[in-house]
């Protein structure tokens, strides 16, 4: 993987990205942006199923109108976290912490497509619901859990500090 | 008014050197201050939006107005204590740093608009709750806050290009102010 990473930030294209010294800034902005934008999407569907916002609107409709917003802009930080890993390849696949984000990030989407398609066949349910304790588990587990991925993208720069001996370089 | 008194005693003090000498409490500090404002950028948005009459007038605003903005304060409280203790880590050179100056201002004014609608437009929200296209102050109040919240993203991202988090000096550099 080292040596892929070596590779990587010797082609031309990395090459490209990382003479731009504007770009950096540039995408880690909108990838913050768009982080704020997915991980409150998410936090307005748990909070609807702890009962704290839109305790009047059925949980179909919360998912129905954030979602897209959810998806839209997880696809924009797919695309400036590549870019931006294109061009600090080294230092990405060195870091702990960008390997947790993957596992953590994986974990999140595939659960958010489950739960999309339970939410889509629940759909009936009443708009009052009030949901079981196992349901506001999973719904501070998944605030938890994106909280977490924000942290780990943070802490890529500074992986030595927070992981010591872990670093993976 | 000259800050620099303040701005060196806030560097020189116990809190500030114990950041700067902890492998991890810069580190740990700033992941907070990333997801507290990303909290503070989202669910500011969605009341924005909705200000604005996006994606519909449907839901109350005042209601959404009243779920939101607690979220939106608790993560502006850890923001705020977690952007004192990252400024006190290098104050002197933050002090200097036109991106940083360029954030404060932003937060300023959005600060401004915040009361401007608070203290006045919003006076008038009953009336405009829901199934109404809130007055244009109102929606411009709503465009302002996301065009100014935005901006705050970008200049505090810019801080951290144009000053670096670094405190190891490589040794062929050479400064021209006394490093401690």
């Amino acid at each position: 993987m080292h040596a892929f990473a070596e590779w990587l930030g010797s082609t031309p294209l990395s090459i490209a990205i990382q003479s731009r010294l504007w770009l950096t800034p540039l995408l880690q902005t909108i990838h913050i942006t768009m982080i704020g934008i997915v991980f409150v999407s998410m936090l307005m569907v748990a909070l609807r199923v702890l009962g704290q916002v839109r305790a009047d609107q059925p949980l179909a409709e919360v998912w129905h109108r954030f979602s897209p917003w959810f998806w839209t802009a997880l696809g924009v930080m797919l695309g400036t976290g590549l870019i931006l890993t294109i061009g600090e390849p080294v230092r990405q696949a060195s870091a702990l912490s960008f390997w947790l984000k993957m596992s953590m990030i994986l974990i999140g989407v595939t659960s958010a497509l489950y739960f999309g398609r339970t939410v889509a066949a629940a759909a009936g349910a009443a708009a009052s619901s009030v949901y079981s304790s196992r349901a506001r588990v999973v719904a501070v587990a998944t605030i938890v859990l994106w909280l977490v991925i924000i942290f780990l993208g943070r802490s890529i720069a500074y992986d030595v500090e927070i992981w010591e001996s872990w670093h993976l370089a | 008014m000259d800050l620099t008194p303040l701005v060196e005693a806030a560097q020189n003090s116990a809190l500030s050197e114990w950041m700067r000498t902890s492998l991890k409490a810069v580190a740990i500090i700033n992941a907070l201050h990333i997801m507290s404002i990303v909290t503070v950028f989202g669910t500011i948005f969605i009341v924005d939006l909705r200000l604005i009459g996006y994606p519909n007038v449907k839901r109350s605003f005042l209601n959404m107005h009243h779920e939101l903005l607690r979220w939106t304060w608790g993560a502006f409280g850890v923001a705020a204590v977690t952007g004192v203790l990252m400024f006190m880590v290098n104050a002197v050179t933050y002090h200097r740093n036109t991106a940083f100056w360029l954030k404060m201002a932003a937060m300023v004014l959005a600060g401004l608009n915040m009361l401007v609608f608070e203290l006045g437009t919003m006076k008038s929200a009953p009336s405009w709750d829901k199934n109404a296209i809130p007055p244009t102050s109102a929606r411009l109040a709503g465009a302002l806050s996301i065009v100014l919240w935005v901006a705050v993203i970008v200049f505090g991202r810019w801080i951290g290009f144009t000053k670096g988090y670094d405190f190891t000096i490589p040794e062929d550099v050479q400064f021209d102010f006394p490093v401690q």
